[in-house]
């Protein structure tokens, strides 16, 4: 494909054939070359055939091959203008995303209770398949109308947790009516687990502070103790996406639409069946903020009686909590208009900066935290959005897979990928061993490699570096 | 010959399934989806479920088919092992798989989410017939 370099760490493809707007890919040379390696490049240009879609198919410096979009890909599509939404372009696992807690315990805090620390962990975060789960089955109609919210009022967490997370942790427009009865059975059992494949909760320390004024505005500090939750909406999700997706087929039929890949199947947002989605969608997202709020619950209890303490004496504040799925429509410039876009994040976070009326007061000076997670071993970051943002205010998600799974588990064997872990001063406790080896570090993009090209490319600013050392995965 | 083989993918997982006809190949797809997260030979079918479901075309109802059985499996905490085709027609099909609890056994693959329409194909070879999935895990 012929994309050509037009900036340092920016490559576009002209239009060509049906596509509406041109690709833009956000790289150093060598994680485009990755980018080649696979479809990811083939499908930034069948993104870009979507309908209403504006200014450009673009994708984030960790893209890989994904299904219909790639992982890392952004598309904004004018609603007013017959713009449409793709279930695709949120994935099935919808409102997936990474919550960050602070803590007030220091490195040498944690290897003197490592043991009790991982062990309460072990035991108190549900993970893998049939594992049970940590809130009540009741809580499911009040979570998928209000999401993070509707978990404080159970008792989860305490209420100036809503402010750290985007969108006060409720997305708007949730219509749990439009979410089918199998999608509320897969959800009923699942709120408050992590599942398994590349979702974690890791302990981590604060190892490099880039910007100090805007780390101690989010709650960090160099040395201290901080724990990352990466999940999403589980099996309620999942099934959403499956129901409009199966109808999304026969109704873009209606629409007169077609589209280069079935997966990116879409409707106008202001149609019967656009609207349909977008309500059921908002609820699903619903249940993600919810379920990562839970979570976050239930580690603070975990370390408090690890330490022998009450869970508001860990310090364990929440930085924030962003999504990486989902779309959400927003007002954006285009050209010279204010417009109303359809904003599709498809494993890429939104990142709006300083100033910005959606985000709470302590942070508006600095713009939204960013989290982008590595890879067990490897190092997450946290960023913050920026003014003139190239890309409708989003910026990368994670480090990006670069290797197979089965290609993982060739190179090296669960058992190993734990002892290399261990090596390293990183306590693992996962569900099962096998599966450590597809997500072991040297199957993704290097992360630091994927923050440098997000600030070079004016998506997001550096802000703290965190380093792992204790793994809890399915 | 094997019932399925696996498909690279960078981020996700996928399969060829083979089988002698069109029934059969449905009934390895479902195989190979479940086979990639459990050893089924260690998987005994305890408990069964039934399915029926719609689609326009053989592709179509490929993914309605084993979109149905991972939604029976979460919601009943089974792992399935045995599938059964009873009724294949162009519009919908009927069928029924047979497993045992999951939260018992050990992952040796990451849960699938979901069955993806990317790349799909459905198709009649020289031996019969093979179809194309992908997962999202």
């Amino acid at each position: 494909m012929d994309f050509r370099r037009i900036g340092e760490v920016t490559w576009e493809l002209a239009p060509e054939g049906g596509m509406r707007v041109p690709g833009r890919v956000f790289a150093s040379a060598s994680l485009f070359a990755k980018a080649e390696a696979d479809q990811a490049l083939r499908q930034v240009a069948n993104v870009a055939h979507l309908p209403g879609i504006v200014e450009a198919s673009f994708a984030m410096p960790d893209i890989h091959w994904g299904y219909g979009f790639p992982i890392g890909g952004v598309a904004a599509t004018d609603v007013a203008a017959g713009g449409v939404v793709s279930p695709g372009g949120v994935g099935f696992d919808i409102c997936c995303g990474v919550r960050l807690l602070a803590s007030a315990l220091r490195e040498e805090d944690f290897r003197r209770r490592r043991v009790d620390i991982m062990g309460e962990l072990d035991a108190r975060i549900p993970r893998g398949l049939g594992k049970g789960a940590v809130a009540a089955k009741r809580l499911l109609d009040e979570v998928l109308e209000r999401g993070a919210a509707a978990a404080v009022e159970a008792g989860f967490g305490v209420p100036h947790d809503l402010e750290r997370c985007e969108e006060r942790g409720t997305s708007a427009g949730a219509d749990p009516g439009a979410v089918s009865a199998r999608a509320r059975e897969r959800g009923s059992g699942q709120l408050g687990s992590l599942g398994a494949g590349n979702h974690f909760l890791e302990v981590q320390v604060v190892d490099r502070v880039e910007d100090p004024g805007a780390a101690e505005a989010f709650g960090l500090a160099p040395g201290m103790v901080t724990v990352m939750i990466h999940c999403g909406s589980r099996g309620l999700g999942h099934q959403v996406c499956t129901d409009y997706l199966a109808d999304m087929g026969r109704a873009m039929n209606r629409h007169g639409i077609s589209v280069p890949d079935r997966q990116l199947a879409c409707v106008p947002v202001l149609s019967k069946e656009g609207e349909a989605y977008l309500g059921a969608m908002a609820a699903a997202a619903n249940f993600a903020w919810a379920n990562r709020h839970v979570l976050a619950h239930a580690t603070r209890e975990a370390v408090a009686a690890a330490l022998g303490t009450s869970p508001a004496k860990t310090g364990m504040e929440l930085v924030f909590d962003v999504a990486h799925n989902l779309a959400k429509v927003e007002e954006h410039r285009v050209g010279r208009y204010s417009r109303r876009l359809c904003v599709h994040r498809k494993g890429a976070t939104r990142a709006f900066g300083p100033g910005h009326p959606a985000l709470p007061p302590g942070l508006r000076d600095w713009g939204q935290p960013v989290l982008i997670p590595g890879s067990m071993g490897t190092a997450s970051w946290v960023l913050r959005g920026l003014a003139g943002n190239p890309a409708f205010a989003t910026a990368a998600h994670g480090a990006g897979r670069v290797m197979s799974r089965s290609a993982a588990k060739k190179t090296r064997g669960g058992r190993e990928v734990m002892h290399d872990l261990e090596a390293e001063g990183i306590t693992v406790r996962p569900g099962s061993v096998s599966l450590l080896a597809e997500e072991a570090p040297f199957a993704y993009k290097d992360v630091d490699a994927v923050v440098d090209v997000c600030a070079r490319a004016g998506l997001a600013a550096p802000v703290a570096r965190l380093r792992p050392i204790g793994v809890v995965k399915g | 010959m094997s019932r399925y083989r696996i498909l690279s993918h960078t981020a996700d997982t996928g399969i060829v399934a083979v089988g002698a006809t069109l029934e059969e190949v449905f009934e390895n797809a479902a195989f190979g989806m479940f086979d990639l997260m459990f050893d089924l030979s260690l998987v005994p079918p305890e408990e069964e479920c039934h399915v029926e479901v719609e689609g326009d075309d053989p592709a179509e109802l490929l993914v309605a088919w084993l979109s149905a059985l991972l939604t029976e499996a979460d919601i009943r905490g089974l792992a399935f092992c045995r599938f059964r085709l009873e009724g294949l027609r162009s519009c919908c099909l009927s069928g029924g798989a047979a497993g045992s609890a999951a939260a018992r056994l050990i992952l040796r693959g990451p849960p699938i989410k979901a069955v993806t329409y990317h790349g799909l194909a459905v198709e009649e070879t020289p031996e019969g017939w093979a179809a194309r999935v992908i997962f999202d895990v």
